[in-house]
């Protein structure tokens, strides 16, 4: 039994845990992130890091971040909302804490961690990942092993272009597919068809009145509750998702998609239209097998259990 | 004297059914060519052109493996086809039917994943670590195949759960656009391939002044996707036009792959793509402006088939070597 590090680092937290070979996680401490300084980045990883080993022998750690990786698992490249360019993160924390240490892409990281402990741990050899949550992010696991790409920078499936001449991304193009299916993309919907409509009644008040006010977990929560507007916004959701699940699952053919992120807590309010969606426009449908859709189910510590995982292969 | 036993390909498009021996270096000697027969036609004479192409081509020689490369979605155990949007095939048992009728071992694989092989193989994507091949002929067809690593000698071919990755053809790119063959909307070989080529050029027929109104005796469902390539290369405006516009279509649609996949090289084959620069600069440009992260990533090379109108034959006939032996061991 060989114990590993996992880090997730989100924009606003750090998250780091003790990690056995079968994904248990045997200690957990969480950290505010320090987003806007690379340094201090390394240094509250260095320290989550040094007070975890301190009660368990961990022989390696696995960093699982936001942002483009290079193909050493080492550098990282870009990383959108983090203070990172070329930065040689791998090395700066291998030296400082004297173990072996790789870096993964933190949805990469989370596919794996689903697909070797998750709600992929029954297929054995090809899953997706769609993680729904600010953007649409995600991870592919092909042929038994997780596939980076030739640069490591593949599953930036949040961009696919799924409308022509479509809404601004921060990406800087047009229609990327998490304009429309993210839970981003739900609130602003929900923001717009609100103004004005008396089916928003309940929302509207749930936010004191301010449309501006509305969240996801408030169109989630009404939505449990029984509200016809909250429900149709979370169908429309699970819409764009299912359309663009039935693309990715026309290129890569998995087993299984595992949908995860925040967004995902709408359970069955998400997922049933997803899956009628996802089988009504799956292309040559009723000629072959579809993948199983499943709820993921490591919630948050999908990316650390994944990126300790990763660590030891 | 017996005569060395000859390793066949066959590619069953939706236009032409193309048969040919190939050597052991990828080397296509002889081809036969034949139409296919529509997709409302019989399974019988579908399968029956398939086995007089090959005959044709083989002129009586022994014959080591036939290599049988369908555009329709194989089934993981190489068995039948399941589905194929512009043949009658749906989910029939063709490669046992073929290998009775043909007395030779046959393979039936997926014939962009046959094209995607050879490329890798023998062509444009030799060497590289993750490439992606992109088939624009009637419709579009795809493969994704890994460089060899761990020691294996060969690229492998990234198959998915049920064999069925890579139809790249039928990812959307328009909501509730124009309908498919496969029953769906939107999909991008509606906007990229060589029947969306042919539907802009046959929509200005008439109403644009086009070399294409004489070629077409002024029935535009007369016009064919060779006649668009011949009016580009005379330079003709509105196929130079119509190249643009499904080239920049294909660079839009190679960019999602690209997001998705992060491959090396990205290699555009198949018939309409036998011109070359006309359609794959548009492409290159569309892939530059529309790839997530592009000034902070490294944009995949996208080039031209080597093997041409012949890869999924040369694939094709080196995947049934090498699953049923190669002549040299049969001598």
């Amino acid at each position: 039994m060989s114990l590993a590090c996992g880090i997730d680092i989100g924009g606003t937290k750090i998250a780091g845990g003790v990690v056995d070979d079968d994904g248990n996680v045997l200690a957990r401490l969480r950290a505010e992130s320090p987003a806007t300084s690379s340094a201090a980045i390394a240094d509250t990883v260095v320290g989550l890091v040094r007070e975890l080993a301190r009660a368990h022998p961990v022989d390696r750690v696995g960093v699982g971040a936001a942002g483009f990786i290079d193909a050493g698992r080492s550098t990282v490249l870009f990383a959108p909302n983090l203070a990172w360019r070329e930065e040689p993160l791998g090395a700066e924390l291998s030296s400082r804490l004297g173990l072996p240490v790789v870096i993964e892409n933190d949805a990469n990281a989370a596919a794996w961690g689903e697909f070797a402990f998750g709600a992929g741990r029954h297929h054995d050899s090809d899953l997706l990942l769609v993680t729904v949550g600010t953007g649409v992010g995600g991870g592919i696991v092909a042929d038994g092993a997780l596939r980076r790409g030739a640069f490591g920078i593949a599953a930036e499936i949040g961009h696919l272009r799924v409308v022509h001449g479509g809404r601004l991304c921060g990406c800087g193009n047009h229609g990327c597919w998490e304009q429309y299916a993210s839970g981003s993309a739900l609130v602003r919907s929900a923001r717009e068809e609100a103004r004005g409509s008396l089916l928003a009644r309940a929302l509207v008040d749930r936010a004191g009145g301010d449309v501006d006010a509305i969240t996801g977990p408030m169109i989630t929560e009404l939505a449990a509750a029984g509200d016809a507007f909250c429900i149709e916004q979370l169908a429309d959701l699970g819409q764009w998702l299912g359309e663009g699940i039935s693309s990715l699952v026309a290129v890569l053919d998995p087993g299984v998609v595992v949908v995860g992120g925040g967004v995902s807590a709408a359970g069955d309010l998400l997922m049933a239209s997803l899956r009628e969606t996802f089988l009504r426009t799956l292309s040559g449908r009723g000629h072959r097998p579809a993948p199983e859709i499943r709820l993921a189910e490591l919630g948050n510590d999908a990316g650390m259990i994944g990126a300790a995982d990763l660590a030891r292969r | 004297m017996t005569e060395r036993p000859v390793r066949v390909g066959v590619d069953v498009g939706g236009t032409k059914i193309l048969a040919g021996v190939v050597d052991a270096d990828g080397v296509v000697q002889e081809v036969a060519v034949r139409r296919t027969p529509g997709r409302t036609s019989s399974v019988l004479l579908l399968e029956s052109t398939v086995a007089e192409a090959v005959e044709e081509v083989v002129e009586g020689r022994p014959v080591a493996a036939v290599g049988l490369a369908a555009a329709g979605f194989v089934d993981g155990a190489g068995e039948r086809v399941m589905f194929a949007p512009h043949l009658p095939w749906r989910g029939e048992a063709v490669r046992r039917r073929l290998e009775a009728a043909l007395g030779a071992p046959v393979l039936l694989d997926n014939d962009a994943n046959a094209a995607g092989w050879a490329e890798h193989r023998y062509g444009a994507a030799r060497g590289a670590s993750l490439s992606l091949t992109v088939t624009v002929g009637t419709g579009i067809g795809g493969a994704v195949v890994l460089g060899p690593d761990g020691g294996a000698a060969e690229p492998r071919l990234l198959r998915g759960r049920n064999g069925m990755a890579g139809e790249f053809g039928h990812q959307q790119v328009v909501p509730d656009g124009v309908a498919c063959e496969c029953g769906g909307r939107g999909c991008w070989e509606q906007y990229a391939s060589g029947n969306a080529l042919v539907a802009f050029a046959r929509a200005r027929v008439g109403r644009e002044p086009t070399v294409l109104d004489d070629w077409c005796g002024g029935v535009p469902d007369r016009l064919t996707g060779p006649m668009v390539t011949d009016a580009a290369a005379a330079g003709d405006l509105v196929a130079l036009q119509a190249f643009g516009h499904v080239g920049d279509w294909l660079g839009v649609g190679i960019a999602n792959l690209v997001a998705s996949l992060d491959p090396e090289v990205v290699v555009v084959g198949g018939g309409v793509s036998a011109v070359g620069d006309l359609l794959l600069d548009p492409a290159r440009a569309a892939l530059a402006r529309c790839l997530v992260g592009a000034p902070h990533r490294v944009v995949p090379r996208l080039l031209p088939a080597e093997l041409g109108p012949e890869a999924a034959i040369v694939g094709a006939a080196a995947l049934a070597a090498a699953r049923f032996g190669r002549p040299s061991a049969a001598r």
